[in-house]
């Protein structure tokens, strides 16, 4: 057993239930908590119900670029550093709490969360390692996500400039 | 409206005000800052009052909460029914009042 303090194993837990109610997948929670993949296997199925979804994530940048996701990825980003940058929390706490407020911000519209939280997961994934950052619309001055090296002088957002056929790609 | 009036309106609208500030930042405080736009300093000064210092605060003849955004580009989104759907523009305001930073105690 690696992790030696009950109240640091039971702050593991805590954060690896939370991850498991948000939807995540067993390799989130492997990487953001020091528990065995047995005690985590155990967890998942007694709140989940059901054994963890099997296979590979979700890996490239490119979804995060095509317009829908782009915005959902964005309005969380913009939430994580606001939570990121004016409380003490831990990133894994930090996430956490930015989805919920996402998923709660998106209900609120009437939409529906594009972004999953093992998607969440990764883009910060993507912003540690420099392979993604925000960018400030010229038009509205939001925070945008977009890849590290894209010219960005002129950037405007897909929301200042909507494509005609933007959020059309489910038929309703 | 009557002074009487006014003040009594304000009062209620100040105690729940700082009510739900408390109930919020004693639940998830990190997500209630958010929620709320206030700063580390104003969440520690809001969550230790006592119910009878919020008591006081809350009868007062101004209002303790205030607007938390003077962008005109965001009120125009909050406020736009234009036709191509709500949810984009809904999404937009979203992203902006997201990335604005939260209030800093004066």
């Amino acid at each position: 057993m690696r992790t030696k303090s009950l109240v640091d194993e039971a702050r593991q837990i805590r954060v690896a239930s939370d991850l498991v109610r948000l939807g995540a997948r067993l390799q989130v929670l492997e990487s953001e908590t020091t528990l065995s993949r047995e005690r985590l296997l155990r967890l998942y199925k007694e709140l989940a119900g059901r054994s963890p979804s099997k296979g590979m994530l979700p890996f490239s940048t490119d979804w995060f670029m095509t317009w829908q996701p782009n915005i959902h990825s964005s309005l969380f980003m913009n939430v994580y550093h606001t939570l990121i940058g004016s409380t003490e929390l831990d990133p894994v706490d930090a996430l956490i709490g930015a989805y919920r407020l996402y998923l709660d911000q998106v209900d609120i519209l009437g939409a529906e969360p594009v972004l999953s939280v093992t998607r969440a997961w990764r883009l910060l994934k993507f912003f540690e390692c420099g392979m993604l950052t925000m960018t400030p619309c010229k038009k509205c001055g939001g925070h945008f996500v977009v890849h590290k090296y894209e010219l960005t002088d002129h950037y405007v957002c897909g929301l200042c400039h909507m494509p005609s056929r933007a959020g059309k790609t489910k038929a309703h | 409206m009557k002074t009487e009036q006014i003040r009594e309106e304000i009062r209620e609208t100040n105690l729940a005000y700082l009510m739900l500030s408390q109930r919020l930042l004693r639940e998830d405080r990190a997500v209630a800052m958010v929620r709320l736009g206030l700063s580390e300093e104003t969440a520690s000064i809001l969550e230790q009052l006592s119910t009878a210092q919020v008591l006081k605060l809350a009868a007062s003849s101004m209002l303790m909460c205030r607007f938390r955004f003077d962008d005109e580009m965001l009120w125009g989104l909050l406020t736009s029914h234009s036709k191509d759907g709500s949810v984009p523009a809904g999404i937009h305001a979203s992203i902006l009042m997201a990335g604005q930073p939260l209030a800093q105690a004066a």
